[in-house]
């Protein structure tokens, strides 16, 4: 599904990925760990695409499509979704009003008429439900105010709306209170299928208790310099990053 | 002739027929003001208040004064959006009242719907006591041309305990198919004790001519009365409007105004208020959306001069191309306007390099238990808030719209006119 290879990109002329492979199949959840500032942001912006980051080499190609070529709006529309680590706010645009729009603009980059307004309001009832998330919500301006957690279960609530095929949670875990972790994992469980794919930025183990990884990655200085299995990331638990970084560093020596 | 020639010149046109109307108080006024004109003359930019907006366009233009209307003028009229509100409609072309194309519904009580013209034929004892009472022309050389040389406007008189039911509409359009026009409209508004009113001034031009609007409006507010007061200025090419409003603000007298200016090749709004007595209420907001060379100037003034008033002024301007914008909010609170709560705040968006905004707020606080904030902010369209909306799903253009609509919807959301609203989300939508 997502195929990335050899991928570098910088900003301001300071280079912050230096060439990461990754293969992410359907079905498939992916874990990625690694220190503050190892470019796992960086990574997952760049594939949403965000143009402030400027990629020297390499290709990501989604379902056989070349991504690095489209506007991120073409890319939620074939389905790629990100979760931000930081939601911005965005005072007097209605979440509900917001959601319809990305609904519709994507079912008409399918060929689909506009969603019927009944269908709305009983997806969004449901997918509240999901995750438990307060009404209340939906009608503020799109995360004005909301609290950090807040902001990751809105997050998540609209991932669940718009049914993505690769979902890029970047620290969704980070900020939320014990239940709401549980609910959201679970939330994301129940939504998960043969047919789509989860990559999971996160930096505790505890979150990969609920969502279960196939694979685990170390992102480091922009490099995956390590994956394996579920047991890697209790291995990094109990032991913090410095073998992983000696490792690193005796390789380049 | 330029334009200071033309008053005078026209002045001495009107002194040839001055017996016609000498009966009345205009005479006098209109004496006082063109002395008071050939002594100022017209703003220059050495005038402080005047420092980012320059009349030399204006004052080099000659005008001719015909009063042919052309069928362009009909067919704007006709196509006018807010022909949807029903309204007491009144029409004035190029300065003069078109009693054929307006629509008065609400006459029959005793409150009064007309022009000055014909309430000034009837000997009124309302202008005697309003009439150029309101707006200085004391070093204020385009108020005194507009009172040396008004041609008509709208008279209202709302008696005590009365309401207004619909919305008094004044369309002001300039014709300049022929020629260039100077129109000079000046209305007259009392509202009695305990009395409400909505008013919406809308201004539209045709032709390729330059034309230059001076209009005066002076609005007397009583005790306890409500006004809500709309100005939409949209007059499309070489259009040129200096708009000078005055608020008499009684004791607990309530005033909601709200300033739309969406084209315009240069226009400057003058808004004051004077609050004569305690608890009175003003909110002022402004909306201004500015393209090409476009130049528009809200200078505001609000004179708390007594104790336990409020005011609330919010500006929020878009500015295109190499278009300028300019505000400058004043508010004066004087000595014994004690507990006064003034707040102001002025936002741009500035959608290319090359627009720009000269903003300024200016705090004059005589008193000492007040409490006054202002601030002024200028931004682009924010980089993250657009990509959140993208990676949505949302097309760029889409997000733009939403994010600039969201910034315009605060001053929406003052509109109590649905249609008013409707024609500011269409402008948004023509030109974003
Ligand atoms: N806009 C930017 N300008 C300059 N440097 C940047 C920019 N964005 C990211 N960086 C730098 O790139 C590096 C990678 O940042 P990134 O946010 O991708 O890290 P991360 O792995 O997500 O870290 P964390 O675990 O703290 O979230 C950091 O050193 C960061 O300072
Ligand atoms: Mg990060």
């Amino acid at each position: 599904m997502l195929s990335i290879k050899n991928l570098q990109a910088e900003i301001e002329g300071k280079q912050i990925l230096n060439g990461i492979n990754l293969e992410v199949k359907a079905g498939e959840i992916h874990a990625i760990m690694g220190p503050n500032g190892s470019g796992k942001s960086t990574l997952s912006a760049i594939i949403a695409g965000r143009q402030e980051y400027q990629v020297t080499a390499g290709s990501i190609t989604f379902n056989g499509k070349n991504i690095l070529e489209m506007s991120p709006e073409a890319r939620a529309c074939e389905g790629v979704f990100l979760a931000f680590q930081y939601p911005i706010e965005i005072p007097g645009v209605s979440s509900i009003n917001f959601l319809r729009t990305a609904i519709n603009e994507r079912r008409k980059y399918n060929g689909l008429e506009p969603i019927e307004a009944t269908d709305f309001l009983k997806t969004m009832r449901e997918k509240m439900e999901l995750i438990k998330m307060d009404k209340s919500l939906t009608s503020r301006s799109l995360n004005e105010g909301f609290s950090g957690g807040e902001k990751k279960r809105n997050e998540i609530f609209q991932m669940a709306m718009l049914e993505p095929t690769l979902a890029i949670l970047d620290e969704t875990d980070s900020g939320l209170d014990i239940d709401a972790l549980r609910l959201v994992s679970e939330g994301v469980n129940k939504l998960r299928n043969k047919d789509n794919a989860f990559v999971v930025i996160t930096h505790y183990q505890r979150l990969l208790d609920y969502i279960i990884p196939d694979f685990v990655h170390v992102l480091y200085k922009g490099r995956i310099v390590k994956s394996g299995d579920k047991s890697l990331a209790l291995e990094l638990e109990e032991k913090g990053y410095d073998w992983i970084k000696n490792e690193v560093e005796q390789v380049n020596n | 002739m330029n334009l200071q020639e033309q008053i005078q010149h026209d002045f001495r046109k009107y002194l040839a027929h001055e017996n016609n109307d000498s009966s009345e108080i205009f005479a006098q006024l209109r004496h006082k003001a063109i002395a008071e004109f050939e002594k100022t003359g017209l703003p220059n930019i050495k005038n402080e208040e005047w420092k980012y907006t320059n009349l030399r366009n204006i004052s080099s233009l000659s005008f001719n004064s015909s009063s042919d209307i052309s069928n362009n003028a009909k067919k704007l009229l006709n196509e006018n959006s807010l022909n949807a509100i029903k309204a007491n409609h009144l029409v004035f072309i190029n300065g003069r009242f078109y009693n054929d194309l307006s629509n008065i519904i609400e006459n029959d009580k005793s409150i009064i719907i007309s022009n000055l013209e014909t309430e000034r034929k009837n000997n009124s004892v309302h202008l005697e006591k309003h009439f150029g009472k309101y707006a200085k022309i004391e070093g204020e050389g385009l108020n005194a041309m507009n009172t040396a040389l008004l041609n008509d406007g709208v008279f209202v008189y709302v008696p005590i305990n009365q309401k207004v039911e619909h919305p008094i509409l004044i369309t002001n359009i300039v014709d300049a198919t022929e020629f260039n026009v100077l129109s000079q409209p000046r209305n007259l508004i009392l509202v009695e004790k305990n009395s409400s009113v909505q008013i919406i001034e809308n201004y539209l031009s045709t032709g390729i001519n330059a034309s230059f609007t001076n209009v005066v409006n002076e609005i007397f507010v009583d005790e306890n009365a409500k006004v809500e007061h709309y100005k939409i200025q949209q007059q499309c090419g070489e259009s040129y409007q200096n708009n000078f409003t005055q608020f008499f603000q009684n004791t607990s007298s309530n005033i909601n105004q709200v300033t739309l200016t969406l084209d315009g090749a240069l226009i400057r709004n003058n808004l004051h208020f004077y609050m004569n007595g305690e608890n009175c209420n003003s909110l002022l907001y402004g909306f201004y959306l500015t393209e090409k060379n476009n130049h528009i100037d809200n200078h505001t003034r609000v004179d708390h001069a007594s104790p336990n008033c409020y005011s609330d002024e919010k500006y929020k301007g878009i500015l295109k191309d190499e278009s300028t914008a300019v505000f400058n909010g004043k508010i004066i609170v004087h000595v014994d306007a004690q507990k006064t709560n003034a707040y102001q705040r002025n936002q741009n968006i500035l959608l290319s390099e090359t627009a720009t905004i000269n903003t300024k707020p200016q705090l004059e606080i005589f008193a000492d238990d007040v409490k006054c904030t202002h601030g002024a902010t200028i931004g682009r369209l924010d980089d993250e808030q657009l990509f959140y909306l993208q990676s949505r799903g949302i097309s760029k253009d889409s997000a733009r719209r939403i994010l600039l609509n969201a910034f315009a919807d605060e001053i929406a959301e003052r509109i109590k006119i649905p249609e008013l609203v409707q024609i500011l989300e269409a402008e948004i939508e023509k030109k974003l």
